[in-house]
């Protein structure tokens, strides 16, 4: 029972409640409980490499710093003792509490979505969305044209920076090529709008045609999907009753 | 609602989205750097660049959905190539894309004017917003830094969105790769 097998689409939506519930929870308790609780969870039932896990997580420190000092100093006028003044803003005990409340806030946010993102196969929750969640094919297999596109597109880039290097365009530092960036979007646009062009009427040649299909890759519900929604439900039902208390 | 769609509409659709999740990632990570320093007012004026997508769609195949969709989608698409913002982030396009699905619904589909594609920069702005007060917890913060905020991110979607979609796809007609898609048939249309 590993949360890589869970169903995507229920694991979409558990996380998305849990993100949902915890908008409504004004104390610091609760966030720092799913924080903690979601990492407990992700070490036991997942097998993640965290070091990749630490790289994603720096831009929200970031943002999470930013959120803690915006609430300090910015802060809604707020009843309670005087803690200290910022900025010829009073801070009050109300105000410390609020930002420490947003800024774990945005922590617990973002283990959830990593604990979603780090055990979710792409393809895996597009096929889920198809068979659980009555995704359009039509929609879904676009999406995986999108996917293939990404190493067309780099290609198309490459050739498009060589044909402008050749009109002498200067691009010998990679700043220069990412400053050529904006010149090239139009033409890689163009591109991509032919090329989109052409894979539909191969689809189409190829007798695709937008209607439900049976598929190789069968995502199954199980018991194990449910065992494991209710256990992170439950972690935010004590982290809410920590909070309340 | 695809059931007018033709193929190559939903795949042209799909493509952009793939397009502009790459620029909309690019951006996240530009805003994030910046949040750190000056707090969440970093992302707002440049909001407008994360509903670009639904203008330019729209604007292209002119059908019912098509500014929603490709939010969506572009929201989708950003999610597994890497955004740590997660699921979240679907639900952030579903909302954008129906703020600028909006304006074009009260349009009844028929104009594609400046003033129509503002219209919807300024429509998503509003809903994005309202989500980011809730999620964000903006309660906490004094009514007129909500405000400013507010203010940036509605201008952001009507010049960044609305102007900057309408530039950018005018600029492709001109290369002639929209040949066959509404956009084409109905400026011919028009004369």
């Amino acid at each position: 029972m590993t949360f890589h097998e869970m169903n995507p689409t229920i694991k979409f939506l558990t996380v998305t409640c849990l993100m949902f519930g915890l908008a409504f929870m004004y104390n610091p308790w609760t966030p720092l409980v799913v924080f903690f609780g979601t990492l407990v969870l992700q070490f036991i039932f997942s097998d993640v490499s965290w070091k990749r896990w630490g790289l994603f997580m720096i831009p929200f420190l970031l943002t999470a710093l930013g959120t803690l000092w915006t609430t300090l100093v910015f802060g809604r006028e707020a009843s309670g003792q005087v803690v200290f003044s910022l900025f010829g803003n009073d801070v009050t005990e109300e105000n410390v509490l609020w930002a420490a409340t947003l800024s774990l806030r945005v922590l617990a946010f973002t283990v959830l979505s990593l604990l979603f993102t780090l055990t979710t196969d792409p393809k895996r929750f597009v096929y889920s969305l198809m068979q659980q969640a009555r995704l359009s094919p039509n929609i879904a297999y676009s999406v995986f044209v999108g996917f293939r596109f990404f190493p067309i597109l780099k290609i198309e880039l490459m050739q498009l920076y060589e044909t402008h290097a050749l009109r002498g365009v200067r691009l010998d530092t990679r700043i220069d090529h990412v400053r050529h960036i904006p010149k090239l979007l139009i033409p890689l646009l163009a591109g991509a709008i032919r090329q989109a062009e052409r894979i539909a009427f191969s689809m189409e040649a190829r007798g695709f045609t937008g209607e439900h299909r049976s598929t190789y890759e069968v995502i199954p519900v199980t018991r194990n999907d449910f065992l494991l929604a209710s256990l992170l439900f439950t972690l935010f039902g004590v982290s809410v009753w920590i909070g309340v208390r | 609602m695809l059931n007018s769609w033709k193929l190559k509409e939903i795949v042209l659709l799909s493509i952009l989205s793939v397009v502009f999740a790459v620029v909309y990632l690019a951006f996240v990570h530009v805003g994030n750097l910046w949040a750190g320093l000056i707090g969440p007012i970093a992302y707002e004026w440049i909001f407008g660049i994360w509903f670009i997508v639904s203008i330019i769609t729209a604007y292209i195949i002119r059908k019912p959905g098509a500014a929603f969709l490709s939010e969506v989608l572009a929201a989708s698409i950003e999610m597994m190539i890497g955004n740590a913002i997660g699921p979240r982030i679907i639900l952030v396009g579903i909302i954008q894309g129906l703020g600028a699905e909006a304006a074009f619904a009260l349009t009844g589909y028929k104009r594609y004017d400046l003033w129509v594609l503002m219209l919807a920069g300024f429509g998503a702005a509003v809903t994005s917003f309202a989500y980011t007060y809730v999620m964000g917890g903006l309660s906490a913060l004094s009514p007129t830094y909500v405000a400013l905020m507010f203010a940036l991110r509605a201008t952001s979607g009507m010049l960044i969105a609305g102007i900057g979609g309408k530039i950018l796809s005018d600029l492709l007609l001109r290369t002639g790769a929209l040949e066959g898609y509404a956009v084409t048939r109905q400026r011919k249309a028009h004369g």
